[in-house]
Order: C-alpha cells, then sequence, then structure tokens
C-alpha cells in the first residue's frame, strides 16, 4: 500500500517505521526536519518536510496515488482540516485521524472519518490497570 | 439574535466594535490567547471569553446552544472550518460563516457545510487596490456562481463618460450601473443621468469587462 503519514511524532515515527518494515511505500510528512530523528535506523521510507494542510504539499507527496493518509500531527484542527481534504478534494480511500479531544473524535466519527482519540484510549488502559486483577 | 464570534484579531476586534452599535443583538467573542482575551476584555467588558472556541465542551459553555450565528475569523483555517463544523453538526447553529486565509481551502469550506466564507486575499486584494489610484475599479463583492461581482468606480478627470448622460454610452453586455454617488448623495439612475467627474458609481458588471468598463467610466490609466 502507499501511506502518507502527517506528523512525524513517537507515534507517526514509530508507525512510519513499523510499516517500511512490513514492506508498504511510506511518505512521512513533518513542518520540522529536525522530527525525522525519531525515524528508526531502518526506516526505508521518504521523508518531505513541509505542512499537510498545504495542498501543494500534498500534491508533491503524491496524495492523488495514496491509499492510505494517516494525520498524526499534533493540533486536532489541523489533522481534521488535512483529513477532510485528504477524502473530499484528493479522494483517499482510508484516512485515519487522531483527534485528542474525545468529543471532537467523537463528533468528526459521526461525519465519516476514521478517527481515535489517545485521551479515551489513555484514560480507558489508566482506569483498566488500577482494577486489573480485582 | 445570539452571534459568536471566533477570533480576536484585527478582524475580530473590528467586527465586535460594529457589533457593541446593534443593541438588537448579544455577541460573544471567543479568543484562545490569553494576553490578547485580557486586553480586549479591558476594552470591551464581558462580552470577550479567553478559550478555544473549536472545543465542543467550551463552545457549550459560551452558550453555542442557542446560538443563531457563528463567525470564525482566526488565523488558522484548521481552527476555522473545525469551530463551523462543529456549531454546525453538534449545536445545530444555523449559520456559519468562516474566513478562509488560504484561498485553496474556499472549496473545501464550502463543501463541507460552511455557510459562507470570507476570503482574506480577496478582503486584502480589494483593499490593496482601494490604496492604488490607477486602479480606480474597486470589487466590492463577488456575485457567486455568477461571472458577476459589484465594484465601485470612480469617475475622473479625462473620464469619457463624463458630462454624458447613461443611454449615450456603449457599455459591454450585462453591464448594470445601480447607483451613482455624487456631491448630493446617492441616487438610482435612469438613462438621463449624467455622470460627472468625481463622481462614485456602484455597478454589477461581468468580471471580464473590468477593464473596458474601467477605461469608460473612471478614464485612461495614468502612465499606461
Amino acid at each position: 500500500m502507499r501511506i502518507l503519514i502527517m506528523g512525524c511524532g513517537r507515534v507517526g515515527a514509530g508507525l512510519a517505521t513499523r510499516l517500511t518494515d512490513e514492506g508498504h511505500e511510506v511518505t512521512v510528512l513533518d513542518t520540522d526536519a529536525f522530527a525525522f530523528r525519531r525515524l528508526l535506523p531502518n526506516f526505508a521510507g521518504r521523508r518531505l518536510v513541509g505542512s499537510g494542510t498545504d495542498d501543494r504539499m500534498l500534491i508533491d507527496a503524491g496524495i492523488a496515488e495514496t491509499d492510505c493518509f494517516i494525520a498524526l500531527a499534533s493540533g486536532d484542527n489541523r489533522n481534521i482540516l488535512a483529513s477532510q481534504k485528504a477524502k473530499e478534494i484528493y479522494g483517499v480511500k482510508t484516512v485515519v485521524t487522531r483527534v485528542k479531544d474525545p468529543l471532537r473524535s467523537e463528533m468528526f466519527a459521526r461525519l465519516g472519518i476514521h478517527t481515535f482519540s489517545p485521551t479515551k484510549v489513555g484514560v480507558t488502559l489508566a482506569h483498566d490497570a488500577i482494577f486489573q486483577g480485582e | 439574535m445570539y452571534i459568536i464570534v471566533v477570533g480576536g484579531g484585527s478582524v475580530g476586534h473590528g467586527l465586535a466594535l460594529e457589533l457593541q452599535q446593534m443593541p438588537d443583538h448579544e455577541v460573544t467573542i471567543v479568543e484562545v490567547n490569553s494576553a490578547r482575551a485580557a486586553q480586549l476584555r479591558a476594552e470591551l467588558g464581558e462580552m470577550v471569553v479567553h478559550g478555544d472556541g473549536s472545543e465542543i465542551a467550551f463552545l457549550d459553555g459560551v452558550g453555542a446552544g442557542r446560538a443563531d450565528l457563528i463567525i470564525a475569523l482566526t488565523a488558522d483555517d484548521g481552527a476555522n472550518l473545525v469551530a463551523c463544523q462543529v456549531s454546525k453538526h453538534w449545536f445545530n447553529v444555523k449559520r456559519t460563516i468562516a474566513r478562509v486565509n488560504d484561498p485553496r481551502n474556499e472549496a473545501l469550506f464550502l463543501r463541507l457545510g460552511v455557510d459562507s466564507i470570507v476570503s482574506a486575499s480577496g478582503a486584502v486584494m480589494a483593499q490593496i487596490e482601494a490604496t492604488l489610484p490607477e486602479h480606480t475599479i474597486i470589487p466590492l463583492m463577488a456575485l457567486e456562481g455568477s461571472r458577476l461581482h459589484v465594484v465601485d468606480i470612480r469617475v475622473q478627470q479625462g473620464s469619457p463618460a463624463a458630462g454624458r448622460a447613461l443611454r449615450d454610452l456603449q457599455f459591454p453586455p450585462e453591464v448594470l450601473v445601480s447607483v451613482i454617488i455624487g456631491k448630493q448623495g446617492a441616487r438610482v439612475p435612469d438613462g438621463d443621468s449624467v455622470l460627472q467627474v468625481g463622481d462614485e458609481v456602484i455597478a454589477v458588471i461581468p468580471r471580464e469587462s473590468d477593464a473596458a468598463v474601467r477605461s469608460m467610466i473612471a478614464g485612461p490609466v495614468e502612465g499606461a
């Protein structure tokens, strides 16, 4: 699969490396070139400096031929903007969006975007850890 | 009417001052930067609230559920889009208006249910044109879904139209002179109306006729 990842933080970098290990064609976008230090040495994909909300950047990154777009930038709104662009304007089939705010995540999921909220996941994991074994 | 304005930058501030003059409206200005919010609050009072206008819980707290109109004017297109989408889909706000900072986002915003967009670059262009004396045609408003726009043109020295009645002028097709603003104030013209140097003309014209109308009404461009 051709996969475009927006945001090279810990999650973006980890996911990118894992996906190239699995043989996928991966491009990682970040506004800060310094973020690419997080990619592991075995990362075999492409790295591009630029914003995932910028149409020129998306086109340069090959959004038109992308099978999957994953928005993992730090800002919820930027992720939501870029994802809706990928889906509505460029017709990307699979679009996944990280939205930290659980309510916003839920609302955009209702609008048909595949969102997940690390906040909600974290709360659940922490809660379950407390009562483990009870 | 209850209006929520998201973004207290220069555009939001200007709008807040306008809306304050209208006693029928209740207005809340939302500003995310705490220092800027404090500064606005000192000037405008309790209508200013510090918070994130794209966050559902916060919007709930400022009464988005009973808002009639939300206007998102921040410099961040993502924040403006999300503020409008959340207002529309979570709070059922009837009308949403967003400022678009990157003109390439215009189509996306309209497609995703933002009711109206204010294009920052369009407004800036109009400002620039207004300050250039040789550009004597000022676009006031685009009429969506057509090639037509509303323009403001000043009749200048040397204009071929000066001193002549409208009926004697050979305008390109689809040009409609709607209002003439002269020394005696604004008037709706008829065929006998005569244009004078210094008059301002508000007209609906097709974009492709800009140059033709400009040279007819405003006169020759200096140095061109």
